[in-house]
């Protein structure tokens, strides 16, 4: 990580002066310490350790609150002019590190993009401005009978623009994609300066709109996009569904994908989740019961400086797999009749109905568990959540070489989701020990904050760099749905291979002085 | 050193064709060889593979044959992919995958009659929708070969594979893919009485609208209003779909006592001229005859007209592209697209082209 600067940033002058400049335009902006601080991290394991040391590494010189296309336009052009660093930045929910200004210069804050919504529901489709939160947009949408159908878990803070800039996808992707999938067309602004609008419907040539998705704001940002939108399910379906190993779990999923049906939610749990969503949690022992009720900071603290020992108990624990499978539907008998049908196909590998509670009791507890993390930093814990991805035949083989090469390590929990009818996203969370609690370094001296931060950081680095390389050994891709970022890019030139060469030619020609978002995705 | 003593160098395969040269790589390493020769020139290329028209090297330009590039290495019918060499024709891939059980599923006329390299390349999706192939392996202009991996998503930054799809060969030469493949089941279809060829496409919409897209259709027209044939070929979703769609298609439509057979998937006959279009213009467009729709989506479908006379086709294509429709065959009318320029990309584009060195 980089070195710690203190507490709070203050402005600098270029900061100062890049503001006035932006006043100039007309686009509203700061360099208040708090803005500063608040713009320099977003939700990712390595920012959220910052914050328990209350340090800010990378901190902008001045945040910019551009209120439509022809700000951000006027913004980039001043930028290009003056070969100042652009980051956008949304809500700040990214995991990854992708928004945080490592090199200073400017973060735009798309949260004033919200140009009012136009839904076309006879066209199935919405114009929605890149600020527009997640859980806004779906209650515009519900009051309107329809649905975008994407639910990621940052859902209620998330914007749409961080989506797009991710390529990210929610919990009901089987059903409805991700969000590449949704894009009819998009409005963007280049590093040039100039404002871009794919066309939608048929066209010829290599697809503007795909190419400019998942950029993560390093070749143009996005100021609204057009999607398409369904008419809102009245009814949903749930069952959890216990099967004797997750190989046969995940044959299952794949058997259901591959017949055609498209569940709303296909999601696998490992043995602990499986224990744990059952009717006796008592069964699980109790090192992991901490870890998995959020018991007290000493117990969680101590269970976790043995993250060997606790992966072995997981190991040790019966080997069976849960599987909550949800189907929407306008009625209620259309979607009990899939999922009768896809409850058929599991009962071939050897899958058990549990019935409606199991797989309600699964989701709530996805729900709660989304926005759970804060309090394990502050108890002394990190968490590092990957997305990754490939295909069927080895989506097993890919769990368990990440559960192998990072076990030493962090603590490894893993879910299989986002069924695909070719493969699956394998979500995990590397929970592991990151020093004192939050309420002691609060009364620590800086100097005891800094080493207590650079060895959870340490600790961190080293897990995730286990678990990203047992990734791309394994021939999958080291990001399903939350992008690359500050944390995962050292993986990306081996995702790539001479890819590399394509990206940075797009780089050259979508934002040809290098002003954004510099030192992400390699470039 | 000219293009053909360069080429020679390379180890290429090469004869004189017209005004250029035609080169036959065996392998993809010698396709790489040869791209980076034709690029560095800065000559003319062209691209052809098994089941592609005939075509003459471009005039001091180079033809790459990947004629000899059409090996089938991987067909998983379990997962669902197939790794497959450009040069491959679509017809032999379906061949093969039938062979394990899967398929392609509908595909144009002018898809399945061409290569998979000719396919991907002029970026039409799959018999879904879809992006049909999963990963690419794609030659840049200084020979290297970048291969992304194949996984159901990525976020690792733009989907770099969009380069080669629907890039005509022009920045970036597709050498191989992993291509989707679909369980092969037998269609489930069902045939109704429509008003008029209007009703029938605005039915057919609002069944696509709610994710019940069956996987080919047929609308054909006659004295007493258009008959409309839908075909369905998920191994568990064709019944349920078809069923669902019936409650909806039974709101304007007439439901016919019997299918006849193989009237959905009777081959387009006449003058056939293919377009990529949205509801609106199919609506407008499509009273000059029988009509087969591949591709449905709830945007809108591939179509086929069959034209009884080809002199009529010009009309049509004009007429499609008037509605917002994109012209794909005939080849002699095939749209190449609005490019980048109307969408503001115009100086991206141009720098693009600059960076990968490749011609305009």
């Amino acid at each position: 990580m980089g070195g710690v600067t203190g507490p709070l940033p203050s402005a600098s002058a270029r900061g100062k002066a890049l503001r006035r400049e932006i006043a100039a335009l007309g686009v509203a902006a700061s360099c208040e310490a708090a803005d500063l601080w608040a713009a320099s991290r977003d939700c990712s394991a390595g920012a959220l350790l910052w914050t328990k040391a209350r340090v800010a590494p990378h901190p902008p010189d001045v945040v910019a609150w551009p209120e439509d296309v022809d700000q951000v336009a006027a913004l980039l052009r001043l930028a290009a002019q003056r070969e100042v660093p652009v980051v956008p930045m949304g809500a700040g929910t990214g995991t990854v590190g992708g928004s945080i200004p490592l090199r200073g210069g400017i973060v735009l804050d798309t949260q004033r993009l919200t140009r009012p919504l136009e839904i076309d529901l006879p066209g199935g489709s919405v114009q929605v401005g890149a600020g527009v939160s997640g859980n806004r947009l779906e209650e515009l949408l519900a009051h309107a009978g329809a649905t975008l159908g994407h639910f990621p878990a940052s859902l209620p803070a998330a914007t749409v623009g961080g989506w797009l800039a991710t390529r990210s996808a929610g919990l009901l992707s089987s059903r409805h994609g991700a969000i590449a999938d949704m894009v009819l067309s998009l409005e963007a602004v280049d590093g040039a300066g100039e404002i871009l609008r794919t066309l939608e419907g048929p066209s010829g040539g290599p697809d503007l709109a795909q190419l400019l998705l998942g950029n993560e704001g390093t070749l143009a940002i996005f100021t609204s996009a057009r999607l398409r939108i369904w008419r809102r399910p009245r009814e949903r379906w749930v069952r959890g569904v216990r099967f004797p190993s997750l190989r046969d779990g995940l044959r299952a999923v794949r058997d259901v994908l591959r017949a055609g049906l498209r569940p709303a939610i296909a999601r696998l749990h490992d043995p602990l989740d499986t224990l744990l969503a059952g009717a006796d949690p008592l069964r699980v022992p109790q090192p992991l019961r901490w870890l998995a009720e959020g018991a007290q900071a000493e117990a969680l603290r101590l269970a976790l400086r043995a993250p060997l020992l606790l992966n072995r108990l997981v190991d040790a624990l019966p080997a069976a797999s849960l599987l909550v499978l949800a189907f929407d539907g306008e009625r209620a008998d259309d979607a009990a009749h899939e999922g009768e049908v896809a409850l058929a196909i599991c009962d071939r590998v050897r899958g058990e109905n549990l019935g409606p509670s199991a797989g309600e009791r699964s989701l709530e507890a996805l729900h709660r568990s989304s926005w759970a993390q804060a309090p394990l930093f502050a108890a002394g814990a990190f968490v590092e959540t990957l997305d990754v991805a490939t295909t069927w035949e080895r989506a097993e083989a890919l769990g368990l070489a990440v559960r192998r090469a990072a076990e030493g390590l962090a603590f490894v929990r893993a879910h299989f989701a986002n069924a695909a009818p070719e493969g699956c996203a394998v979500e995990l969370s590397l929970l592991g020990f990151a020093g004192a609690p939050a309420g002691e370094i609060a009364g620590a001296s800086r100097d005891d904050a800094e080493a207590d931060l650079e060895d959870a950081q340490q600790r961190r680095e080293a897990a995730l760099a286990a678990a990203l390389s047992a990734v791309a050994d394994e021939g999958a891709t080291i990001s399903h749905h939350s992008g690359v970022g500050a944390s995962r890019h050292v993986f990306l030139r081996r995702e790539l291979g001479e890819g590399i060469r394509q990206l940075r030619a797009l780089k050259k020609a979508f934002d040809p002085r290098g002003i954004l978002n510099p030192g992400k995705l390699l470039l | 050193m000219t293009v053909r003593d360069d080429l020679a160098a390379a180890g290429a395969t090469l004869v004189e064709d017209g005004e250029g040269i035609r080169v036959t790589p065996s392998s993809v390493a010698s396709l790489a060889r040869a791209v980076a020769v034709v690029r560095a020139h800065r000559v003319a290329l062209r691209l052809r593979g098994s089941g592609d028209a005939p075509v003459n090297a471009p005039p001091s330009g180079v033809l790459l044959d990947l004629g000899s590039l059409d090996r089938i290495a991987t067909v998983n019918a379990a997962t669902g992919i197939a790794r497959v060499e450009a040069g491959c024709s679509v017809a032999a891939l379906e061949s093969a995958v039938r062979r394990a059980g899967s398929t392609l599923g509908p595909l144009l006329p002018s898809v399945r009659a061409g290569s998979v390299g000719a396919w991907l390349a002029r970026g039409i999706a799959g018999a879904r929708r879809e992006t049909a192939a999963l990963s690419l392996a794609a030659i840049l202009p200084d020979g290297r070969i970048a291969e992304g991996r194949a996984a159901p998503a990525k976020a690792v930054g733009p989907d770099l594979a969009h380069l080669s799809l629907g890039g005509g060969g022009r920045l970036c030469v597709i050498a191989a893919a992993w291509i989707r493949l679909f369980p092969a089941t037998p269609a489930l279809a069902s045939a109704w009485s429509c008003p008029d060829v209007a009703a029938a496409v605005s039915a057919l919409e609002v069944v696509c609208q709610r994710r019940l897209a069956p996987a080919r259709a047929r609308i054909l027209v006659g004295a007493d209003g258009a008959r409309l044939a839908l075909a369905w070929e998920g191994v568990e979703s064709a019944a349920i779909e078809r069923d669902r769609a019936a409650r909806l298609l039974a709101a304007t439509c007439s439901p016919l006592p019997e299918v006849p057979a193989n009237w959905v998937r009777d081959p387009a006959e006449g003058h056939p001229i293919e377009v990529d279009a949205r509801w609106a213009s199919l609506r407008g467009w499509s009273p000059h005859g029988d009509l087969h729709l591949f591709g449905l989506h709830a945007g809108g479908s591939f179509a086929v007209l069959s034209l009884p006379e080809a002199r009529a086709a010009e009309e049509c294509a004009a007429l499609a592209r008037a509605a917002g429709a994109r012209v794909i065959a005939p080849r002699r009318l095939r749209d190449s697209g609005p490019g980048w320029e109307a969408a503001g990309a115009g100086a991206a584009w141009q720098r693009l082209v600059e960076v990968l060195g490749v011609e305009a």
